[in-house]
């Protein structure tokens, strides 16, 4: 019995182009790890909470960043990666700092 | 699942782990060996040069006479409730070293003689506890600390890397693979299932280390971008928000005695053994005692003890948001995250079981570089079947695995039995401990290179088993009075490195043989011709 399924040459994904895939989860992924912090800090269960909630919001970056580092491999190129990372940034972002300017 | 995914992870992973893990083999040690931090500083203490600590109940004579004394003592000081090998004094303070920096300070000590004499003495902790756990800590590096750190966190993101690509590239023969240990004669099958078996089993462990260690090396970071994106500069203002109550009292009010202190304790917060107060008075005058304590019952927020702040004049608790027990909501969350990184819940049988998850994990990262070298000589051997010589790549990874892995083990037991000659002998400790560490590390790495691989295993791991050896041998010596000193309490460290030299030798014995009886075109074989760095 198969485990493994292959796809055509065209669509498969390799490790050769990993620079651009991990420069993008790298850097984007960190900006990822800010502003969706940034989403729990304000707007996640609690709302302000405070200075221990501070810490809990910094604790977050770390899964969050590695999550995106270690995933975006799965980006067929590095242009996709920087493409699709960085519109969740500019999504998550613009989600933050319009609610905090809703909430001001 | 997709087989280019599968391939395309398994390089990732195949990568990742060659970058980072010999600093991970390092931290994984030293860190398993920072489990017995409190048992080894005691091993490692001399003995006090000081009488007998008085007793609880008569400790504010002491107080009294250290103060009467030395009036600047009374700002701060500590009492200490938990006297052993490791902290053989009940009253502790300390002054600014010469270059004022935090880890410079001079630390003393008080005692009364039997006869109600005060006696001081400068008394200084020994540092290779500490030193262990610094090495640890950097992942092996000799660095500064702000140097040290960077590299370690992205040590640690590469490791978080290994850990999800090593899942996706294992995930396809996870079903058929898990419970097979094939020990026969395909040795790198029964290595391949060896790491395997480890890194699945172990996995919820060292997802935790993976993620409490990014933000251990990354966390001034974290809030620096953090207070710029999400709080608007204001996150001085949080930090106020938590700091202690404030207490009212008159200047000069009488501060409770520890023994009041225990028992106010106990009555708030039943369960938390007090291990050190600290009295020390704030900006306002108003005495704070700051209390570390053990509950086993839950979780800890330091390696070794949790805290509270207490009111030195009413004994009540004024911030007990890192009190064991006590901990609602996100600071109970946060403990969690340093609680499971240092092993500090459930008391001694958690912290044996980390010891032995940090000794698997550092063989795990030893099996990885091993599978490599593996792997790479087959695809050598297809590409050209005639070759029995390793290609430079494989000897010199070889040899960095061997000379590293087993240069940071030989190095840090003979730096830990170093702790019992170097005092009187040496004038800074820390660096001594330093250079025993990297003199031995150093002249493994170099022999490792110039036996190569194959031959220098066996010879380093008896080197390793010679290292550790000198433990206890310092010990014995000490019992028969001929250099440092020996404490009855600490014998289970002694015992713990019989068992180290034990593991070493059999491992010893058998890399000997696989040397003697394995394939000669393996980077295992003796007949592998000269080594790397001679060619």
């Amino acid at each position: 019995m198969a485990r493994t399924v292959a796809v055509p040459k065209d669509q498969q994904l390799t490790s050769r182009n990993w620079f651009g895939k991990a420069s993008a989860g790298l850097i984007l992924g960190y900006g990822l790890a800010l502003s969706l912090s940034g989403l729990f800090a304000w707007f996640g269960p609690g709302g302000y909470g405070g200075p221990v909630k501070v810490q809990f919001n910094m604790w977050m970056m770390s899964p969050i960043w590695a999550l995106v580092l270690s995933f975006c491999f799965f980006f067929r190129d590095g242009l996709r990666a920087w493409l699709w990372l960085g519109g969740a940034n500019i999504l998550a972002f613009g989600l933050l700092f319009a609610g905090r300017a809703v909430l001001a | 699942m997709r087989t280019d995914v599968v391939k395309m992870y398994k390089d990732v992973h195949t990568w990742v782990g060659i970058v980072s893990g010999l600093c991970l083999f390092i931290a994984f040690y030293a860190g398993a060996l920072t489990m017995f931090e409190t048992a080894v500083q005691g091993w490692a203490s001399p003995p006090p040069n000081l009488p007998a600590a008085v007793s609880v109940e008569d400790t504010p004579k002491l107080i009294a006479a250290t103060i009467a004394a030395h009036p600047e003592v009374a700002k701060e000081y500590e009492i200490n409730l938990d006297v052993g090998p490791q902290a053989p004094a009940r009253m502790t303070w300390h002054v600014d070293g010469p270059s004022g920096k935090r880890g410079d300070e001079i630390h003393f000590a008080s005692a009364l003689t039997p006869g109600g004499q005060l006696v001081v003495a400068r008394q200084d902790e020994t540092p290779v506890a500490q030193w262990i756990d610094v090495l640890h800590q950097q992942v092996g590096l000799p660095f500064d600390h702000e140097i040290a750190m960077p590299i370690m966190g992205a040590i640690s993101l590469l490791y978080a890397i290994a850990l999800v690509s090593g899942v996706i590239a294992f995930l396809p023969s996870l079903t058929k693979d898990l419970f097979a240990l094939r020990i026969g004669r395909n040795l790198k099958r029964m290595w391949l299932d060896v790491h395997n078996v480890l890194g699945v089993f172990s996995l919820p462990f060292h997802v935790i280390m993976a993620l409490t260690a990014v933000v251990f090396a990354f966390h001034d970071q974290f809030y620096d971008t953090q207070n710029a994106a999400l709080y608007g500069g204001k996150i001085d203002a949080i930090w106020a928000e938590g700091r202690p109550k404030t207490q009212k009292h008159p200047p000069g009010a009488p501060v409770l005695t520890p023994a009041q202190m225990i028992q106010r304790i106990d009555e708030q917060a039943p369960g938390f053994r007090l291990l050190r107060i600290g009295y020390a008075t704030n900006p306002k005058g108003q005495v704070q005692a700051r209390l570390q304590g053990e509950d086993a019952r839950y979780g800890m927020r330091g390696p070794t003890f949790g805290l509270a702040t207490a009111d030195a004049v009413s004994g009540d608790l004024i911030q007990s948001e890192y009190l064991p027990g006590h901990q609602v909501g996100w600071a109970a969350a946060v403990t969690g995250f340093f609680t499971l990184h240092f092993g500090s819940f459930g008391g001694p049988a958690v912290r044996w079981g980390y010891f032995a998850l940090g000794l698997a994990g550092a063989f795990l990262f030893y099996s990885g570089n091993l599978l490599w070298i593996e792997s790479r000589r087959k695809r050598m051997a297809k590409r050209n079947p005639t070759a029995v010589v390793q290609s430079r790549s494989t000897q010199v990874l070889g040899a960095l695995t061997i000379g590293v892995a087993l240069g940071s083990v030989a190095g840090v037991s003979a730096t830990l039995a170093a702790a019992k000659w170097l005092p009187g002998r040496a004038e800074d400790l820390m660096a001594a401990h330093m250079w025993v560490y990297y003199a031995v590390f150093l002249s493994c790495v170099t022999w490792a290179f110039l036996r190569g691989a194959a031959r220098a295993a066996p010879e380093l791991l008896w080197a390793c088993a010679a290292a550790t050896l000198l433990v206890p041998l310092s010990s014995l010596l000490g019992v028969l009075g001929v250099v440092g000193w020996v404490h009855p309490e600490s014998l289970i460290v002694d015992l713990t490195a019989l068992a180290g030299v034990a593991a070493f030798a059999l491992m010893a014995r058998l890399t000997a043989r696989r040397l003697a009886e394995g394939p000669t075109d393996s980077v295992w074989s003796a007949a592998t011709p000269e080594p790397a760095v001679a060619g």
